[in-house]
């Protein structure tokens, strides 16, 4: 555990500030707490956190806005907090950039795990060149996959679609991403393309339907690590 | 005929694309025979029984069997609509009931004899337009017709059999049919049948039977029967053969015929028309305004001769011109037409010949590319040169003629006596000039022919009463002669050159008049402060203009039009005028007075269209009841398209005010919904947090308790979610965003979502399931409160069915528990009623479950029902949705 990873919220509850820092704290993080969109940008430049708590619903600046703000000069990770119903806004904030978003009411759980994920940065550079998780191994160099030890043969573009998820373990990956990455830009409004796919690719790296990948309906997919 | 290479033509490749995607129209299938008696009613009944034994929805609309027991054996079985009975004059006339057809709505509906003429009162003049409306309305049609009834085949079949046949069908309905066959029998074959009595050919038609059925004549129908069809084939293959890369080739002719009054137009309107098939390409009848005064039959003939053209399927072009011929040669070159057709008429005197060859060099010429056809017309028959006869009427009225006249003589008098006093002072030749000036001035007033008239007078009288020697007419000097002849032959080109003048600043005018009409109409429109004033203003105008009262018609919707008519027109609708109003504003075509559809009404009602939509309907009613004119209808067509234009100006207007309007009460919804959903699930989401960060750490009695509040913060989180999921449903705000969707882990989300517990949900689908298409959240949400409903009902050991099942494009979801069933036995329950709870349903819930699952199902397009299950307790709730189902990949994926 590193004592030192800090972290900046921007939320105006107060009491869902409080609570966080609570959990958070516990956690090991090292909590700073803003009430504005305004001030959050304010002390996001001064402090430079690991990471960044993000509520889309602040009465001064529409979080979007923020969010759009701070991608003008910092790639830290941010973690956006919505509503339910709103998967327009939620889509809207990780096209902006957000690296994942977590729905109210959430579990502590689900919240540290979520920041370790959009932890693990430039996955690219400190990539393993073998991925395992429960009873998927994917070995990243020879492209082989291997499913409770056996080989599972994928199609060219499940596997790219599968070596996206990887790249991303733990993450939310939109459906827009995963469809200009395999198809092309053209393909952005296809989203039917992806349904197909995964239910493929689900049939074979999944055989037991332990819910390996998640479908996050009208946003995108995400690989759940065991 | 032009050689060029092949380049895909875009208008083919449109049409081809056309013709391969369904059409919500009927299918159109003609049985084509050479003459009565060939079995075409028979050959129909016969494919109707089958098409009934492999499960087609067929029903009679009309078949004549003439009492013969074969056809009327074949229509057992068949359902017959029952006729519509009209009385006229004192007997009933039995008809096809179209409105019954249109209501019963089968899948096919047999229509005999496709030329018949509908009793006076039916909605439709002709049955062919019943057929067509059938077909619009999507049904398919069976129907026979006989190959001499077609239009274009009417002067062929007079030639050979000399019969003039009355009962016509446009070509055009023809060329729609989906498939065409042919009934053939040879034509000894027939002579037999009729010899053995089985061809019935209705009482009146025995004596022109004789004649009709000769071997010869026979013979050529035949042929043309035979011909007709396989003109078709071949357009029908080429039509396949043209595939995305289809080389066939396909001639980018035009054809152009002349029309004037002559009877003799619609002959050459017919021989084009035929070329034009041959070819495949479009035509257009010219009709040439050279702004000579025309009298009304004449009028009326070209009216007629070019609604002719238009339903054999012409482009209609109207265009001025100094003459005829100049006016041919300019439709030529605009409307780029490769080939002209002019008749060839009979003329005989010298003068005559003259003229006419030198018409023709000057189109000959003139046409430049393009080919000219003179076609010979048939040998006039007596009723034909009848009208010819009055097709040359005199063009001045009688009247106006003796005015003119009189004038004439007046001045000529007057002339003769200045000339008379002065005689004695200037000599007989200056007072020619007298005369000649007089000619010139009378020719900046009368018409052609009274200038003959002064041009004679005048030459005549100088001669008598000046030309020595006096009071004779002899002439004795070579230079008074020549006088006399010059100054005969200056008066008639002068009188003539005038005449001309005036007739062309006529036509300016009238053209003038018609732009500035149009000028002044557009600017009411667009001036107008008030929208409704500025329509009323301009349906005054219309009935200025055209001298008629008008009714305007605005549309409510895309079904319907306003009650009453905008109070500008004059003219006052009862309810059948209002009837054939509807008619007009639902099939987008002028109908009514003048017209081929519910043609005794009073008013010619025209919608008013534009490319968006049509946005009313305007009737206009001569005062005099008179027939509109060519000018007036072109007139009444500019003015309705402005009208047309302004009406959906106004009407996109208003939507986009209503727009804002429901956009603002909306948006004040929303922040209202947002603000009440914020304040209640924050603190909802800090209680679960915070439990779940304690459980981690607590003891096992504050687990025990902890557990306790994490139980109550769900069941306080599920109320709130019913509570703002029926305000969102009422508010009118949920609108669904469909997209392709697992139905299987739709189900297995909205399983996970119901918190069942303890209670065991049991799936039965036949997988795969496809995709479907719908608004995930919308149906993970029904479908969550219908689990849980289910849940809350049964006893905890005997868990929940659900089955899936995915009928054509209906997605249907049961769930059967094994309660008590629907309360109060089989009586119907307010169960989808807000805050209706069972009684002696378990504790807990508000009763908001099952209004927020018929709430979503409706705003899906979709239904659930209930019922209690048939076998053993409990009830079964269907949720049934329409879907789009994902049949297979587009290609680019794969």
């Amino acid at each position: 555990m590193t004592p030192h990873r800090t972290i900046l919220m921007i939320d105006d509850e107060v009491q869902i500030r409080r609570l966080l820092r609570l959990t958070l704290e516990d956690a090991g993080w090292m909590v700073k707490e803003s009430d504005s969109g305004a001030r959050g940008l304010v002390e996001a430049a001064h402090w430079k956190p690991d990471a960044i708590i993000l509520d889309l619903g602040l009465p001064d600046l529409d979080g979007l806005e923020v969010l759009r703000r701070l991608r003008e000069w910092s790639s830290v990770p941010v973690l956006v907090l919505s509503v339910r119903d709103d998967e327009s806004d939620k889509v809207a904030a990780l096209d902006l950039g957000a690296d994942d978003y977590l729905t109210k009411p959430f579990g502590a759980a689900e919240l540290l795990a979520r920041l370790r994920a959009i932890q693990r940065r430039h996955p690219d550079a400190t990539e393993e060149p073998v991925f395992q998780t429960g009873d998927l191994r994917v070995d990243l160099t020879a492209r082989v996959v291997q499913v409770q030890g056996a080989e599972v043969h994928l199609t060219a573009n499940e596997y790219a679609l599968l070596r996206i998820l990887i790249r991303h373990a733990g993450k939310v990956v939109t459906q827009k991403q995963l469809l200009r990455e395999v198809w092309g830009p053209n393909a952005e409004e296809h989203s039917q393309y992806l349904r197909v796919y995964f239910t493929h690719l689900r049939k074979k790296v999944d055989p037991q339907s332990t819910g390996l990948i998640q479908t996050e309906p009208r946003i995108g997919y995400r690989l759940v690590l065991g | 005929m032009n050689e060029e290479p092949l380049r895909p033509n875009p208008d083919d490749l449109l049409a081809a694309l056309r013709d391969e995607e369904p059409s919500p129209k009927g299918r159109l299938k003609v049985f084509l025979g050479m003459c009565p008696g060939v079995g075409k009613t028979y050959t129909m009944l016969l494919e109707a029984q089958k098409a009934r034994r492999e499960g087609v929805d067929v029903v009679v609309g009309v078949v004549e069997t003439h009492g013969r027991s074969e056809t009327a054996a074949l229509i057992e079985g068949l359902e017959v609509v029952p006729r519509r009975r009209l009385e006229h004059r004192d007997t009933a006339i039995e008809e096809m009931d179209l409105d019954a057809i249109l209501k019963r709505r089968p899948v096919l509906v047999l229509v005999d004899e496709l030329a018949h003429t509908n009793a006076p009162g039916s909605r439709h003049p002709k049955r062919y337009q019943d057929v067509l409306e059938l077909i619009e309305s999507g049904l398919d049609v069976f129907t026979t017709v006989n190959v001499q009834h077609l239009e274009s085949q009417v002067d062929l079949v007079r030639q050979i059999t000399g019969i003039t046949v009355r009962e016509t069908v446009p070509d055009s309905v023809l060329d729609g049919a989906n498939e065409i066959e042919l009934v053939d029998v040879t034509s000894g074959g027939l002579r037999e049948r009729l010899a053995d009595g089985k061809v019935y050919l209705g009482p009146r038609a025995e004596a022109a039977a004789e004649n009709f059925f000769k071997e010869a004549h026979l013979t050529a129908l035949r042929e043309m029967a035979l011909r007709y069809t396989a003109e078709r084939v071949n357009r029908d293959v080429q039509l396949q053969w043209r595939g995305p890369r289809g080389r066939v080739p396909k001639t980018n002719e035009r054809l152009l015929v002349a029309v004037g009054p002559s009877p003799h137009s619609e002959n050459l309107i017919r021989w084009t028309r035929r070329a034009a098939t041959r070819l495949q390409c479009p035509w257009m009848a010219v009709s040439v305004e050279t702004g000579r005064e025309v009298s009304e039959a004449d009028r009326e003939r070209v009216t007629h001769h070019l609604s002719l053209a238009r339903r054999l399927g012409a482009e209609i072009v109207t265009v001025g011109g100094a003459n005829v011929f100049a006016g041919i040669i300019h439709a030529a070159q605009e409307h780029h037409a490769t080939q002209i057709v002019v008749g060839k008429t009979e003329v005989h005197q010298w003068w005559q010949r003259m003229k006419a060859a030198w018409q023709l060099h000057a189109l000959v010429v003139g046409s430049g590319e393009a080919d000219v056809h003179i076609v010979r017309v048939p040998e006039s028959m007596e009723k034909l040169q009848q009208r010819s006869k009055t097709g040359r009427t005199v063009v001045v009225s009688g009247s106006r003629f003796g005015a003119e006249l009189w004038e004439a003589i007046l001045a000529v008098g007057a002339t003769t006596l200045i000339g008379l006093w002065l005689l004695p002072v200037i000599g007989y030749w200056s007072i020619a000039l007298f005369y000649l000036l007089t000619v010139v001035l009378l020719a900046l007033r009368l018409s052609r022919w009274p200038m003959l008239v002064t041009a004679a007078l005048s030459s005549l009288t100088w001669d008598f009463l000046f030309i020595p020697p006096r009071f004779t007419f002899y002439i004795a000097e070579l230079h008074d002669a020549m006088m006399f002849g010059m100054m005969f032959l200056v008066a008639l080109v002068s009188g003539q050159m005038t005449a001309r003048l005036r007739r062309q600043e006529r036509l300016v005018r009238e053209r003038e008049r018609r732009t500035a009409t149009l000028q002044r109409f557009t600017e009411t429109l667009a001036m107008a402060h008030d929208p409704d004033e500025a329509v009323n203003e301009a349906v005054k105008q219309i009935e200025a203009v055209i001298g008629a009262e008008a009714a305007l018609f605005r549309r409510v919707n895309s079904a319907e039009l306003e009650k009453e008519p905008a109070p500008g027109g004059r003219f006052i609708p009862d309810e059948k005028e209002r009837a054939v109003a509807a008619w007009v504003y639902q099939q987008g075509q002028p109908a009514g007075r003048d017209t081929d559809t519910l043609a005794n009404g009073l008013a010619t009602w025209f919608p008013l269209r534009t490319a968006a939509m049509t946005s009313g309907v305007l009737g206009v009613r001569p005062v005099s009841e008179r027939t509109l004119t060519l000018e007036e209808r072109a007139l009444l067509n500019a003015l309705g398209s402005q009208l047309a234009i302004a009406l959906e100006k106004e009407h996109f207007l208003r939507a986009i005010h209503q727009a804002e309007l429901t956009d603002q009460s909306n948006r004040l919804h929303k922040t209202l919904l947002d603000s009440v959903s914020h304040e209640l699930k924050t603190p909802l989401a800090v209680l679960r947090t915070a439990c779940e960060t304690l459980q981690g750490r607590a003891t096992k009695q504050d687990a025990a308790l902890i557990s306790e509040v994490t139980q109550a913060n769900q069941r306080l989180q599920r109320v709130v979610d019913q509570l703002l999921d029926v305000t969102r449903l009422e508010s009118g705000l949920l609108r669904p965003k469909f997209e392709w969707c697992d139905v299987r882990e739709l189900c297995d989300a909205a399983a996970r979502a119901a918190q069942l517990d303890s209670v065991r949900l049991q799936w039965r689908m036949t997988e795969p399931l496809p995709f479907i298409k719908t608004d995930p959240g919308m149906f993970e949400t029904a479908l969550t409160n219908l689990l849980h409903n289910a849940a809350m009902h049964g006893p905890p050991d005997t868990g929940i069915e659900g089955e899936v099942s995915l009928r054509s494009d209906t997605l249907t979801i049961t769930v059967r528990d094994h309660g008590q069933g629907l309360p109060g036995g089989d009586k119907v329950a307010p169960i989808f009623e807000k805050f209706y709870r069972a009684p002696g349903a378990a504790a807990g819930g508000l009763g908001l479950g099952l209004s927020i699952v018929r709430g979503l199902a409706q705003a899906l397009g979709g239904r659930v029902e209930a019922a209690n299950a048939s076998d053993g307790p409990g009830a079964v709730f269907q949720l049934s949705l329409p879907v789009e189902i994902m049949t297979e990949l587009p290609e680019s994926v794969a």
